[in-house]
């Protein structure tokens, strides 16, 4: 668990003739998976109106909208299979709040996925969100991993790009399983609801044949 | 020639889940994924060695621990967790000669590396260091293979085993799931078969409610991926790459 120093005033946009004063805030930023409490990241992930399904209803919803329930308990079994990074505002000497968080999943050999990257709206564009993806790129770096991924929607993009990532130099494409029910599809289709999309299953199939049989 | 027993990425890191394929008449009918292993693994595989009281065992170490750290995963989840070993037989078929051969799928992650790496070199991949393929596999969530086996008529036994197919899958085992690698010998395309192992790939993630899953496909094999239901840049998600600037 680390101790820095954020900037309080933006660079970004403050004009020369608005004396503010610069305040430093300390944050606490940790990898350790003790420091990561699951219904606090539930909560950061509300407070964030981020959800934990690709294809939320948060995208298209206005804010009176209900909050999506995350399950707290697949929470804790994606922590458990992820190597991630947590930012606390200390707000008493003994225990902090979450402020932001990042996770990464990886097959420890070749590659790496970030996901849920986020940082609670008060605190941003201090800096603490390229903070969490430089910690976790130093991890998997150690990690002898350089394969490393980021999913992120439009309004995403800049901030990755700022924190090092670009389009794929090889070409690839991202694409996502998005297959549903058609109104031509016979009625016995298993499916599956994963926030907006009901997603087909595809059947258990009988043996394929080879053509010349 | 090493063989290599790799498990697809589990709680229990130091169990070998190989399942022998191939040898003498075993065959498995495709089963339910849903049907627990601790019930089915004794009863229909030979020479599978597991010890009596062996799950609970572990089960009741994961039960010790739970309270101990913040984020063990829930002890009731673990027989649904993993994806089951399943393997069964995709095709068969008998040549004129009478030899017959069969395409076997398993999940079981059972993969001999350098069988990996010639399968690898076939299909035209610039090869990768084998420690970082192996720890790859190992850490995968989910491991399919294709091993074509040949019996040749008359022979007891000793039949022809080639890894001719493999896909891998990594989750983080509750949201979100990535799909590399996925690849059939070139002799064998054509037929339906990687088709098989993705899908199979993704029943096997939905069943588990894994909903977010995701595949970086090059430019010939995106028409692929749609044929099987993946959508290129959906609502404008993108995967963007690390590149490290010197």
């Amino acid at each position: 668990m680390e101790l820095k120093w954020v900037v309080t005033t933006p660079k970004t946009q403050k004009p020369k003739s608005l004396s503010l004063p610069q305040t430093s805030l300390p944050v606490f930023i940790s990898t350790k998976p003790t420091h990561v409490n699951p219904d606090e990241l539930q909560r950061l992930f509300g407070a964030c109106k981020l959800s934990t399904h690709r294809f939320s209803t948060y995208a298209e919803e206005s804010s009176s909208d209900p909050v999506q329930m995350i399950d707290v308990e697949k929470l804790r079994v994606a922590l458990s299979h992820s190597s991630f990074v947590t930012v606390m505002e200390p707000v008493t000497p003994q225990n902090g709040e979450m402020i932001g968080f990042g996770r990464a999943v990886s097959d420890m050999g070749l590659t790496a996925s970030i996901y849920d990257v986020m940082v609670a709206p008060p605190l941003r564009g201090l800096g603490i969100g390229k903070m969490i993806v430089q910690r976790i790129i130093r991890m998997l770096r150690s990690m002898d991993i350089y394969d490393i991924a980021a999913l992120c929607s439009e309004n995403e993009r800049l901030f990755f790009e700022k924190c090092g990532f670009g389009d794929d130099m090889l070409g690839s494409t991202t694409m996502m399983y998005t297959r549903t029910v058609s109104a031509s599809s016979e009625g016995n289709n298993m499916t599956k609801r994963f926030g907006r999309k009901l997603l087909l299953v595809p059947p258990l199939k009988s043996s394929l044949r080879f053509p010349n049989q | 020639m090493a063989a290599v027993k790799l498990m697809s990425s589990s709680l229990f890191p130091n169990v070998s889940l190989g399942l022998p394929c191939g040898e003498t008449n075993w065959l498995m009918s495709p089963y339910n994924l849903h049907t627990q292993i601790a019930k089915h693994a004794s009863k229909k595989h030979k020479g599978f060695r597991l010890k009596a009281g062996f799950w609970d065992s572990i089960k009741s170490g994961f039960l010790k621990n739970s309270t101990t750290q913040v984020v063990e995963p829930p002890s009731t989840l673990e027989e649904e967790e993993e994806p089951l070993p399943e393997e069964f037989v995709l095709v068969e078929k008998t040549e004129p000669d009478g030899a017959i051969e069969q395409i076997i799928f398993s999940s079981g992650g059972e993969i001999d590396i350098y069988d990996l790496q010639s399968l690898c070199d076939k299909v035209g991949w610039p090869r990768r260091p084998l420690s970082k393929m192996a720890a790859a596999l190992k850490n995968s969530y989910m491991v399919a293979t294709l091993h074509s086996v040949r019996k040749l008529p008359g022979s007891e036994g000793d039949d022809q085993k080639t890894l001719i197919g493999m896909a891998r899958a990594t989750s983080d085992h509750a949201f979100n799931a990535t799909i590399w690698d996925v690849l059939v010998d070139p002799s064998y395309q054509g037929q339906g078969l990687g088709k098989a192992l993705v899908e199979k790939i993704i029943r096997a993630l939905l069943q588990r409610d894994i909903g977010n899953i995701t595949l970086f496909a090059d430019s010939q094999v995106v028409e692929f991926y749609r044929n099987l239901g993946f959508e290129p840049d959906p609502e404008g998600i993108k995967g963007m790459f690390w590149y490290p600037k010197y």
